[in-house]
């Protein structure tokens, strides 16, 4: 399973985007139930944003979804904290 | 990007946006063509009605006996977490702690409510002495602030490439700033009206700054977020309203994408419409209304961008036109056919906004 998650806006409007490839990885099974529960909670097209707020497209396989700082559920909160390794 | 066997999270750090507009036609089919600008149109929308709603909501009231024309703050820490507002750390009133960040939160609040009043007659955001929060220590390595409609959001940064986000003053302003913004003209929060609303932060950011150090128009650095990048980032701070895309240039970070005029006007759907890419272009026209006419910035061209945001005139999908052409008018009302009006006539045109 390849995750890739992208972010934009934000105070400084610079872009960051990183992928993890699971195949291969001792905690594959955990990064896919965190991936497919971060994704079933997405959004089809961008949400509402707040003035500075960071937006997210994550893209697991071919599905890309939509979240936006701060209403992220934990699961999308950990995922994107994980694959930016930053906070999210 | 590069990959390194699947084993661990491949990190791209921070990709300029041009490039990443280049990748995303070849990654990501779904954002190309109409689809694309389906999802700006949506998001626009969307934004729109959210920000309404906002405005809709009952105004938060003072405290019960609390003073006109007095700030009213609360600074909360979010300790590392993500729940909003966190825990209570500092009231009106109450001295300074051990923590800096909270102590700099609450002096940032006092500055921007103090610019407001003494400025421009305005009591807080709202104009009718709205408690000004905010939360400090929000998430862990968290690389941003924000404005989430009610109160103020900071993170502490990674050290890596951002501080501390309380450090700039300016930073402080900027969000507050929105909160005026959404309380007044409500500018969309995508395309022009987007950048424009990002220019309001940044202009009123800038001013609450040179108020708090008595700095004149030519005395300012007019840096958006200077101290705010780490020691390794090569780059003075995030935006130069003075020089639109000179503030930083680095590997990681990439080179700052504003344009100071019309003629690089950036078209991208990324960062709503690039709100934080073409604001260079409104922020640079205040800076040159206000280095030409000297003195204290917010004294004559602050008031008249002040009266255009607060006038009632600026329409929440207003274009650069539209709003250059409210602070031509704007000028000659308060100043009549003087050297403001010459001054912000000139701005305008030398980052080939019409006003005509």
């Amino acid at each position: 399973m390849r995750i890739q998650v992208r972010r934009t806006g934000g105070f400084a409007g610079i872009e960051r985007f990183a992928e993890v490839e699971t195949s291969g990885r001792a905690d594959a099974q955990e990064w896919h139930a965190l991936a497919e529960q971060a994704v079933a909670d997405g959004r089809g097209t961008p949400p509402i944003g707040v003035p500075d707020g960071f937006s997210y497209q994550i893209t697991v396989n071919d599905r890309t979804v939509y979240c936006s700082d701060p209403r992220l559920t934990e699961e999308q909160r950990k995922l994107i904290s994980r694959v930016l390794k930053e906070g999210a | 990007m590069k990959t390194n066997g699947g084993h661990e999270p491949v990190f791209c750090t921070v990709v300029p946006p041009h490039v990443l507009d280049k990748l995303a036609q070849h990654e990501d089919p779904a954002l190309a063509g109409p689809a694309r600008r389906t999802l700006e149109r949506d998001a626009l929308e969307r934004t729109h009605r959210r920000l309404t709603t906002v405005i809709g909501a009952p105004a938060v009231a003072a405290p019960a006996g609390a003073e006109a024309g007095k700030p009213h703050r609360t600074v909360y820490d979010a300790g590392h977490g993500t729940a909003l507002p966190g825990r209570k750390v500092r009231g009106e009133g109450d001295k300074p702690g051990k923590d800096a960040t909270v102590n700099r939160a609450y002096a940032g609040l006092g500055a921007t409510f103090e610019l407001f009043l003494k400025a421009y007659e305005r009591d807080s955001i709202d104009g009718n002495g709205l408690p000004l929060d905010a939360t400090v220590h929000y998430d862990r390595e968290y690389n941003n602030a924000f404005w989430n409609g009610e109160q103020m959001v900071f993170g502490d940064g990674d050290g890596e490439i951002f501080l501390d986000f309380t450090i700039p003053v300016d930073v402080i302003g900027h969000e507050l700033a929105h909160g005026v913004t959404q309380y007044t003209a409500n500018l969309t929060y995508f395309g022009q009206p987007g950048a424009l609303n990002e220019s309001m932060s940044d202009v009123f950011g800038a001013l609450i700054k040179q108020y708090t150090l008595g700095q004149t128009a030519a005395e300012a650095d007019w840096l958006i977020g200077a101290g705010l990048l780490a020691p390794r980032v090569t780059g003075v701070a995030l935006r130069s309203m003075k020089a639109p895309g000179t503030a930083y240039d680095d590997d990681v970070l990439g080179k700052d994408p504003q344009p100071a005029t019309m003629d690089d006007y950036v078209r991208t759907g990324r960062d709503n419409g690039g709100v934080h890419i073409n604001s260079g272009i409104p922020n640079h026209a205040f800076y040159l209304a206000a280095t030409e006419l000297g003195g204290h910035a917010w004294e004559r061209a602050g008031q008249i961008w002040y009266d255009v945001l607060t006038g009632g005139e600026l329409k929440e999908k207003a274009s650069f036109g539209d709003f250059a052409k409210l602070t031509v008018a704007a000028a000659r009302a308060r100043y009549n056919e003087g050297e403001e009006l010459r001054a912000v006539l000139k701005a305008w045109e030398q980052v080939g906004v019409r006003t005509v």
